[in-house]
C-alpha cells in the first residue's frame, strides 16, 4: 500500500500559509522529508505540517479547511 | 547544578506549579499553574516532591528531553507511548533514569490531551510573585516566560534521593473520556436575573462540542442562542450578555455574546460578560483534558457543600497512603 502521511495535530488543516498564497503543494508534487505541506490551526495557533514522506502527492484526503483529528490520512502518496 | 535539557517541545510545553500564581487577581494575573491540576500533583507525589514543585505541563505529546543528571521521574495524565532510551515504560509510575537518558512522549490518541512530567526536585525556575508557573497570556513566569523549546537547558532542584519506586493504583485515576461530565455550580449570573430557567436547562442539560481554539486562555464551546432574561444589557452594552465588568471566577462559564467559554488558569481575571456557572474545583482537572477536535462535555450542578465533599475526596487520593511500591 502506498503511503500515506497523518496529521500530527487535531484542527483545522490549511492547504495555503494565507487565503492568498499558492498551496504547498498540490497534486502531483514531488515532496521530500521536511517538506512543508500544509498548516493545522489549533489553539489560536498555527503550526507547520511537515511531511516525513518521500514521493509523489497522489491526492488529498480531505479539503482544505476540514477539521482533522491527530494521525487522520491527510496526504495519500504515490512512488515517485 | 542538575539540568535536563529539551530535544522536542512538541505542540506546547510549559512549566507549571500548583496552585499557581495566588493573590493576584486585583493586580490582573488569574493564577496560572496546570490545567490538570490532578495530574500534575500526582506526578510530583510520585517522585517525592513537596507539593510546590513545578512540572512541565506537555500538551498532546511529541516530546523529548535528555536528563543530564540522575533523576527519578513520573509521567501522568493522558495515555501516551513512553520511553527511557528507547524502552517502553509506564505512566502513573515513578522510574529512577541515569544522567543521559532520554526521555521521550509520543502521541495521546485520546482521551485525554495533556500530561504532566515530574522529575525529583521539580524544575527549578526562578519563581515570580510567588510562582514558577507560566502565564501564557502575560508572556511570564516559568522558562523565560514562553513555552519551551529545543535546546532549552532547564534547571531541576536538590535530588529528593528517594529510593522506592512508587506506582498511582489504575483504581485511584480519574476516568477519561471523550465525552466529559463536569460539575459547575449556579452563577454568580444566572437565572431569574440574567438568563432564563429554560436557557439554564439547556446550559446543565445538552453535550457542548469543545472548539479547537481552546487552550489555556479558555475551553471555548458550541455557539447558541440563548433566550436571556433581559433585552439588552442596558448600560453595560447592547447584548443581554452584557454586564458592568467585574471579576471573572477560575473556572467560569462565560457567555460571550452566543458563545460559552470556560476560562482556564490563564484567563482574564475581569470582564463584561455574565458568568452562568462556575466549574467546581474537584472537575477543574478535567478542561485540561478535553481534546481540541471531537470532545463534548455536559455541565451537571451541583450544590456548593457537593463542590466541598468532592474537593475533599480528590484530594485524599493524592496521598502517600494511597501510592503502591513496586
Amino acid at each position: 500500500m502506498d503511503p500515506t502521511l497523518k496529521s500530527p495535530f487535531p484542527g483545522t488543516f490549511y492547504r495555503r500559509p494565507d487565503p492568498n498564497s499558492e498551496p504547498y503543494v498540490t497534486e502531483g508534487d514531488v515532496v521530500r522529508p521536511g517538506d512543508v505541506v500544509g498548516i493545522v490551526e489549533i489553539m489560536k495557533s498555527f503550526h507547520e505540517v511537515v511531511s516525513d514522506i518521500e514521493g509523489r502527492i497522489a491526492r488529498f484526503l480531505v479539503e482544505n479547511e476540514d477539521l482533522v483529528d491527530v494521525g487522520q490520512d491527510i496526504i495519500a502518496f504515490e512512488p515517485v | 547544578m542538575r539540568t535536563a535539557r529539551v530535544i522536542d517541545a512538541g505542540l506546547q510545553t510549559t512549566v507549571q506549579d500548583y496552585p499557581g500564581r495566588r493573590r493576584m487577581l486585583a493586580k490582573g494575573f488569574f493564577p496560572a499553574g496546570p490545567m490538570d491540576h490532578f495530574a500534575h500533583r500526582a506526578a510530583n507525589l510520585l517522585v517525592g516532591n513537596d507539593a510546590s514543585a513545578a512540572t512541565l505541563e506537555i500538551t498532546l505529546g511529541n516530546f523529548r528531553i535528555r536528563l543530564e543528571s540522575d533523576a527519578t521521574v513520573a509521567v501522568c495524565g493522558a495515555e501516551a507511548p513512553l520511553t527511557v532510551d528507547g524502552e517502553a515504560v509506564a505512566v502513573w509510575e515513578s522510574h529512577h533514569v541515569p544522567a543521559g537518558s532520554e526521555l521521550a512522549l509520543g502521541v495521546a490518541a485520546g482521551p485525554g490531551f495533556r500530561a504532566y512530567l515530574a522529575v525529583d526536585g521539580g524544575f527549578d525556575v526562578a519563581p515570580l510573585f510567588g510562582s514558577r508557573a507560566t502565564y501564557t497570556m502575560g508572556a511570564l513566569g516559568g522558562f523565560e516566560g514562553r513555552p519551551l523549546q529545543a535546546g532549552d537547558a532547564l534547571p531541576l532542584g536538590e535530588s529528593r534521593a528517594n529510593a522506592a519506586r512508587r506506582r498511582l493504583p489504575a483504581a485511584s485515576r480519574p476516568p477519561y473520556s471523550r465525552e466529559w461530565e463536569v460539575r459547575a455550580m449556579r452563577g454568580p449570573h444566572a437565572a431569574p436575573d440574567f438568563l432564563s430557567e429554560s436557557d439554564m436547562e439547556t446550559l446543565f442539560g445538552r453535550p457542548w462540542p469543545v472548539d479547537r481554539n481552546s487552550n489555556r486562555t479558555g475551553i471555548r464551546l458550541e455557539s447558541h442562542k440563548f433566550e436571556w432574561a433581559r433585552t439588552s444589557g442596558g448600560i453595560a452594552g447592547g447584548h443581554p450578555s452584557n454586564i458592568l465588568d467585574n471579576s471573572y471566577p477560575v473556572g467560569a462559564i462565560n457567555i460571550n455574546g452566543d458563545l460559552p467559554v470556560i476560562l482556564g488558569p490563564d484567563g482574564p481575571t475581569a470582564g463584561g460578560f455574565v458568568v452562568a456557572a462556575t466549574v467546581i474545583h474537584a472537575d477543574f482537572w478535567k478542561i485540561g483534558q478535553f481534546r481540541t477536535v471531537g470532545d463534548t462535555v455536559r455541565f451537571r450542578e451541583v450544590t456548593i457543600d457537593d463542590a466541598i465533599a468532592a474537593e475533599r475526596q480528590l484530594s485524599a487520593t493524592l496521598a502517600e497512603s494511597t501510592l503502591e511500591t513496586i
